[in-house]
C-alpha cells in the first residue's frame, strides 16, 4: 500500500518535470532539435583537430561576456574614454581580470581562427559540399580582424589613436571607396569624438551581431553537412570503396567499376 | 563536367552512409574533446590576462612581458607617437614598408591584401579536385609553405621593426646641419621635425623608416618648391591630393613655418 503511494507520487513528480519540457517540445521541437545536435553521428575518427572550431566559438564567447562587462564601465567620449579604462584597470573589483581577458582573448581568437582555418585546407574540408562553409568562414575571419582594428582604438592612448589614423588614412587610398570609407569610419574632418562613438558602435553592435549570426549560420552547416574525416585516416568516412591499398570490402558498397586510389 | 559533379554527389552519399553505419555519437565523444579544449582556451586567456597585470606591476619603469596596461592618453596636438596596429596586423604594417612612393604604394595598402583575400573567399572554386590527401595535393602545400613563412616573416620584420624615438632624433640634428649645409635658421625647424615623429614615416640623412611609402626628405627642398607650399602641405597633405599623411594643422602656425623653413632648405647631401 505504501509502496503503491511512493510510486504514484514519483510519477506525478515525474510528469509535473516533464510536462514543461513537453509543452515547449510540442509547440517549438527544441529539444528535438538539442537531441538531434548531441547525438547527431560524426566520423569515427574525429579527434583533436576537429576541436579548433569550438575552441575559436569559446574565445569568441569570453570575448562577448568580457566585453558586456566592460561596456558596463566604458564611455566612449574622447574626454572620459582613457580615465574609464583607468579606472576599470586600477580601481575596479577584478577589473583588471575581464579587460585582460579581453585583451588577450582577442589575439586568442584570431590565432584560433587562423588555426582552424590552415586545418580545414589541409584536410581539404572546404571541397564539395562544404563551399558555402569556407566562404561564411572567411566571411568570419575578415570581421573578426575589422573587431580588432576597431576595438584598438578605444582604450584612446597615443598608440592606439595614431595606429587609427594611419588606418584610416589606409582605408582613404582605395580607388572610388576610398574617401567614402574615410568619412563613414572618422564621421568628421580628424578622429575625435564622432569617430570614437563609430567605432565603439561597430566594435560592440554591428560587428559581434553579425559574427554571432553568422556563427549560427556556420555551424547550422556544419550539422547538416558533417565534419571531414582526417584524409590520412585509413577509415576516413566516405572513402572510395575497393581501393588496392585498402581490401576491406564492405558488404553491398562495392562498386567494382570505380578505378582504384582516386580520392578519399 | 557533370561527371565529375556526380562523382562529388556519390563521394558525399557515401560520406553520409559511412557516418551512420561506423560513426559515433558525438555526445560524449566528439563533446569531450571540444569541452577540454574549451577549458584549455579559457585558461590560456585567464592566464595572458594574470601574467600581463602581474608583470606589469612588478616594476614601474619596465612595460612587462605583455607590454604596459595602458600607454599614455590620445593627444591630437602631440605628434611625438609611434603608430603601432595590435600584432596580427604586423603583416600588413610591414607590406607596406616594402612599396615606395607613390607609384606602387597603392599595391601594399589595397592591391596585394585585396588579390589575397579574392583568392582565399574562391578557394573552394579554384581547388575542384576530390583529391584530399596532403601528398597528392603538391600545389596546395607549396601555396600554404609560402602562405606560412611570408606571414610569419613580415609579422617578425614587422615586430623588430625600430622606430625613430623623437630624443633620439633631436640628437641627429647637428648631424643634419653639418651634412645638409642647413642655415642657422632651420634649426628650429629641424629639432620640431625630428620632435613630431616625421621620421615614423620618413627617412632623412639615412635615419627613421620608410613607412607607407612616405618619401625621403634629405633633399625635398631642391626643388625650391617655398616655404609657403611646405607649410600648406604638412599642415593639410589631403588639398594635395595626399590621404595617407595625417593632417599636422594641430602644431599651429609658427611651427608649421619653421618646420618648412626646414624642408625648403634641405637641398641634399654635398
Amino acid at each position: 500500500m505504501a509502496a503503491a503511494r511512493k510510486s504514484a507520487r514519483r510519477a506525478q513528480v515525474e510528469r509535473l518535470i516533464t510536462y514543461p519540457i513537453d509543452w515547449i517540445e510540442e509547440r517549438s521541437g527544441l529539444f528535438g532539435g538539442l537531441k538531434y545536435f548531441l547525438f547527431r553521428k560524426v566520423p569515427g575518427d574525429t579527434g583533436w583537430f576537429h576541436t579548433l572550431g569550438s575552441a575559436t566559438l569559446t574565445a569568441f564567447i569570453v570575448q562577448a561576456v568580457t566585453g558586456v562587462i566592460l561596456a558596463m564601465y566604458y564611455k566612449p567620449d574622447p574626454d572620459k574614454a582613457y580615465e574609464s579604462i583607468r579606472f576599470i584597470t586600477d580601481d575596479l573589483t577584478l577589473g583588471w581580470l575581464v579587460r585582460g581577458m579581453h585583451r588577450w582573448g582577442a589575439s586568442v581568437f584570431i590565432i584560433l581562427m587562423f588555426f582552424h582555418m590552415a586545418r580545414v585546407f589541409l584536410f581539404g574540408a572546404y571541397k564539395y559540399p562544404r563551399e558555402l562553409n569556407w566562404i561564411l568562414g572567411v566571411l568570419l575571419l575578415v570581421l573578426g580582424m575589422l573587431e580588432g582594428f576597431t576595438g584598438y582604438l578605444l582604450p584612446w592612448d597615443q598608440t592606439s589613436y595614431w595606429a587609427t589614423v594611419v588606418g584610416i588614412n589606409l582605408n582613404g587610398t582605395a580607388p572610388f571607396l576610398g574617401p567614402f570609407l574615410v568619412n563613414l569610419l572618422q564621421g568628421g574632418a580628424e578622429i575625435g569624438s564622432e569617430t570614437l562613438t563609430r567605432f565603439y558602435a561597430l566594435h560592440m553592435l554591428v560587428l559581434p551581431g553579425a559574427i554571432a549570426g553568422l556563427i549560427g549560420l556556420h555551424l547550422y552547416l556544419v550539422i547538416r553537412l558533417g565534419v571531414s574525416s582526417p584524409p590520412w585516416s585509413p577509415d576516413a568516412a566516405g572513402a572510395d570503396r575497393a581501393e588496392p591499398d585498402r581490401p576491406t570490402v564492405r558488404k553491398g558498397l562495392t562498386q567494382p567499376g570505380r578505378r582504384g586510389g582516386y580520392a578519399r | 563536367m557533370s561527371r565529375r559533379l556526380d562523382e562529388r554527389r556519390s563521394a558525399h552519399q557515401r560520406y553520409k552512409q559511412d557516418v551512420d553505419e561506423r560513426g559515433k555519437p558525438f555526445y560524449p565523444f566528439a563533446m569531450f574533446h571540444d569541452t577540454v579544449m574549451s577549458l584549455v582556451v579559457v585558461s590560456v586567456i585567464t592566464a595572458l590576462a594574470v601574467i600581463w597585470k602581474v608583470t606589469a606591476n612588478e616594476e614601474p619603469d619596465s612595460s612587462g612581458w605583455l607590454g604596459v596596461l595602458y600607454g599614455e592618453e590620445a593627444d591630437s596636438g602631440t605628434t611625438n607617437f609611434i603608430p603601432r596596429p595590435d600584432w596580427y596586423f604586423y603583416f600588413l604594417f610591414y607590406l607596406l614598408r616594402i612599396f615606395k612612393w607613390p607609384e606602387s604604394v597603392i599595391l601594399g595598402t589595397i592591391g596585394i591584401p585585396t588579390i589575397l583575400l579574392i583568392l582565399l573567399f574562391a578557394l573552394p572554386f579554384i581547388d575542384l579536385r576530390r583529391e584530399r590527401r596532403l601528398l597528392r595535393r603538391p600545389v596546395a602545400i607549396v601555396a600554404a609553405i609560402l602562405v606560412v613563412l611570408s606571414m610569419g616573416v613580415l609579422t617578425y620584420k614587422g615586430a623588430t621593426a625600430r622606430e625613430s624615438l623623437g630624443t633620439e632624433a633631436l640628437a641627429a640634428v647637428p648631424e643634419w646641419i653639418e651634412k645638409n649645409n642647413l642655415p642657422a635658421n632651420a634649426r628650429k625647424g629641424a629639432e620640431l621635425f625630428a620632435e613630431s615623429s616625421c621620421l615614423a614615416c620618413h627617412i632623412y640623412v639615412g635615419q627613421g623608416a620608410s613607412n607607407l611609402g612616405a618619401p625621403e626628405l634629405t633633399d625635398v627642398g631642391s626643388q625650391n618648391r617655398g616655404v609657403d607650399y611646405f607649410a600648406e602641405y604638412v599642415a593639410n597633405p589631403a588639398q594635395y591630393g595626399n590621404t595617407r599623411m595625417p593632417p599636422f594643422a594641430g602644431l599651429g602656425e609658427e611651427n608649421l613655418r619653421n618646420i618648412a623653413i626646414f624642408l625648403d632648405a634641405s637641398k641634399g647631401e654635398e
